[in-house]
């Protein structure tokens, strides 16, 4: 019995260093919980992104057996594409501003929530800015169509009662300022989302550190500036990657609003990819469109992730 | 004698056979998009009755809505699953169906026993390739008018114009008294083109779109293209279209509203407007709401009858993939019998049946049939009618010549270019 046992202890010890690195006896029950999510990873994102690649060398309709094997002519035709340069420089305005915007703001609006000292009202406001991240796109989408219909919208009507009839614009209808219409939509829409982040991260600083700064003298422009905001500096990092590669796959808010229009004006890499793929019936390129997309917004991210290492921190 | 009754056992049996073959039950999917008002119970009771009288066939009916709907249709077709039964609107994407092989050739269907005749004539023709048909007409007629508001034109004392240069003086005193003389609700790009159909009709007939559609000799370069794109220009520059109308939402009622607070006095839209007056502003339907026809344009070609619409609407297909094609078509046959119909017409619809215009008791529902009747042509809309791929171009073009973007010229090349590469290639 004795043995026997130590045989066995002995088998598997020889087996553990055998297997790889990080192997141990929780491994298999690991694996066992995670196969679930993996299984459902592997089905619906990575499995339809390696379709999305097969499919943009063929020529396809999306809905006829038969496609044409075309090689790489729907890349050449993306490359020298010019609505979708034009979506992709779009794209880099919305990431640009959205980082831009956003993020002061919602910084600002999490450190005034968290020196808001009466409770009540800290509570009060925290659940009024984080009205618009309850609302659905779509709903939101159509509350400021009506917002900016330049004859009947709320918007002209206040310019027009304020004496400032000139400044009011075609939001929506004039190429040169939809896109920024819409961008200050998606920005009231997102400031909570990184304000509750933000907010989250501020609190988490243990109330000593505040304490310290204050007897040797540091006013509280000083503590977040030399203190709070460098300690939650990863949390900044995770919300301007999380903003960028947001802003570079964006799509419902515009798809809304213009669907991508006037002329292209509002066009985005992401409803650009949905007009081919499907109203238009080229699923092939569309497909194209959605693999560069996913390049484009793949390497961004690495390339970010590795440029900001260096404010990683565990908060 | 005996062989006689072996015969008539053998053929009893092979009777039986089929009967007991014919009770297993089957299950008919049916997608269809007359989502809203009273447009679900209008298939489902067709479904139901089918379903009393062939109680071995179960009828799944799914109501879904229109654009939803196109993205569905497609995905399910692409991954060989489509439902039996299904609707399109004719034209291009059906033809892109048919291609595919995905619709059953109804042709024998339709012909056994005159069933074609039960039609309006112009209602196949949009489901109809090279002599074989492939839909049913189902649902509406639909054409585009002009309507505006009786208040407006009574304020100003103007008449419903019968030329264009009639209209352009309405929009002129219009634009004097700050009204706009058209309200436009662009986002969508397709109501644009309504206003650029009819002039290319008007100017040369219906003809030289079909000929350049089709490439049968003429090209979308041809003068009349390019003069109906300078007239809607000159409109645009006029002031004819309300402010800011290539960002307005038709879907939410966004050109609509401006006719309803007298702010613009005339639309060009499908007649299945009425059904929006009336819901969204029954007041405004029964005492100001008016239309008339897209007037002549001077020294054009067009007959000024010809419309620009559609007859039969939605078109009902069955699906290759369908194991049981003859109940799913007569299970169409019931959606457009006398009772249905009827019911349609009950609920503000004109069906493309033949001696439609005898059931019509809406005045304004008799007028629509009669400018339909009149026709010497129905022109089906461009988008529709184009094949998909060329329809958004179109479209896209519309919205940036109403824009200002591009010259009329530009517009007539840059089509003509998609054309020539979608049939060279």
């Amino acid at each position: 019995m004795d043995t026997t046992t130590a045989a066995a202890e002995r088998g598997i010890t020889r087996a553990t260093r055998r297997k790889l690195p990080g192997w141990n006896e929780y491994t298999p029950t690991i694996i066992l919980f995670l196969l679930p999510t993996l299984v459902f990873m592997v089905l619906f994102v990575v499995w339809p992104i390696i379709n999305s690649f097969e499919l943009s060398l063929y020529q396809w309709n999306g809905i006829s057996p038969t496609r044409d094997y075309i090689g790489l002519n729907n890349w050449t035709r993306l490359i020298s594409d010019r609505v979708f340069w034009k979506a992709f420089g779009n794209n880099l305005i919305v990431v640009v501003l959205s980082i831009a915007v956003q993020m002061p703001l919602a910084l600002l609006l999490a450190i005034m929530l968290e020196r808001t000292t009466n409770l009540v009202v800290a509570r009060f406001l925290k659940t009024v800015y984080f009205f618009p991240m309850l609302m659905s796109s779509v709903a939101i989408g159509i509350l400021f169509k009506y917002i900016y219909d330049p004859s009947f919208g709320p918007l002209s009507q206040a310019l027009k009662a304020l004496g400032l009839a000139s400044l009011n614009r075609q939001w929506l209808g004039d190429p040169g300022i939809v896109l920024y219409s819409i961008i200050a939509v998606i920005c009231w829409q997102y400031i909570p989302f990184y304000m509750i982040l933000f907010l989250a991260a501020l609190t988490g600083i243990p109330e000593d550190l505040r304490d310290a700064a204050r007897i040797d003298g540091a006013n509280e422009g000083q503590y977040y500036r030399y203190i709070a905001v460098p300690i939650i500096s990863g949390t900044l990092r995770t919300a301007v990657v999380l903003s960028l590669i947001g802003s570079l796959k964006y799509f419902d808010l515009i798809w809304v609003m213009s669907e991508g229009g006037p002329n292209n004006a509002s066009e985005l890499m992401a409803t650009y990819m949905y007009k081919k793929a499907f109203p238009s019936f080229e699923m092939g390129y569309g497909s194209t469109v959605a693999s560069a997309l996913f390049l484009i917004v793949m390497g961004v991210g690495l390339i970010t992730m590795k440029l900001t290492r260096r404010f990683e921190t565990k908060v | 004698m005996r062989k006689l009754s072996l015969l008539v056992m053998i053929l009893l049996m092979v009777g039986a056979g089929a009967a007991v073959a014919q009770d297993e039950p089957i299950t008919i999917d049916l997608w269809h998009i007359q989502s809203t008002g009273d447009g679900p119970q209008l298939i489902q009771q067709a479904a139901d009755r089918y379903m009393a009288d062939n109680p071995h066939v179960t009828v799944e009916v799914v109501p879904m809505q229109n654009d939803p709907y196109k993205t569905r249709i497609l995905t399910a077709m692409g991954a060989g699953d489509p439902p039996c039964i299904f609707i399109s609107w004719g034209g291009g994407p059906l033809y892109e169906y048919v291609q595919a092989n995905q619709v059953v050739d109804l042709t024998d269907y339709m012909t056994a026993d005159n069933y074609t005749e039960h039609f309006l004539p112009a209602s196949l023709s949009n489901a109809t390739f090279d002599g074989r048909i492939y839909g049913v007409p189902v649902e509406n007629t639909a054409i585009a008018v002009l309507f505006y508001n009786k208040a407006i034109f009574e304020e100003y004392g103007l008449e419903p114009p019968e030329t264009w240069d009639e209209l352009l003086t309405i929009v002129d005193t219009l634009v004097e008294n700050g009204i706009a003389p058209f309200s436009l609700a662009n986002r969508t790009k397709w109501p644009s083109s309504m206003y650029y159909m009819y002039l290319v009709d008007r100017i040369a007939g219906p003809e030289v779109f079909a000929s350049a559609a089709n490439r049968t000799g003429e090209t979308f370069t041809h003068p009349a293209f390019v003069q109906a794109g300078e007239m809607i220009q000159d409109l645009v520059n006029r002031g004819g279209f309300i402010e800011g109308f290539n960002g307005l939402d038709y879907d939410t009622g966004q050109s609509r509203m401006p006719i309803y607070a007298n702010q613009a006095a005339m639309t060009l839209m499908g007649s299945w407007e009425l059904g929006n007056f009336l819901s969204e502003n029954p007041d405004f339907y029964e005492n100001d709401l008016g239309f008339f026809p897209f007037p002549a344009v001077e020294g054009g070609e067009g007959n000024p009858t010809n419309v620009v619409g559609t007859v039969g609407d939605n078109y009902y297909h069955i699906s290759t993939a369908c194991e049981h094609p003859d109940e799913a078509f007569e299970l169409i046959q019931y959606l457009i019998d006398d009772e249905s119909v009827a019911l349609r017409i009950e609920s503000g619809r004109i069906p493309p049946v033949a001696g439609v215009a005898e059931l019509l008791e809406d005045p304004i529902q008799q007028e629509i049939m009669r400018m339909v009747e009149a026709a010497e042509s129905v022109q089906l809309w461009y988008d529709q009618y184009l094949p998909p791929e060329l329809g958004e171009v179109h479209k896209d073009l519309m919205q940036a010549l109403f824009a200002g973007e591009i010259t009329p010229e530009e517009q007539a090349e840059q089509m003509e270019a998609a054309v020539a590469e979608y049939f060279g290639a």
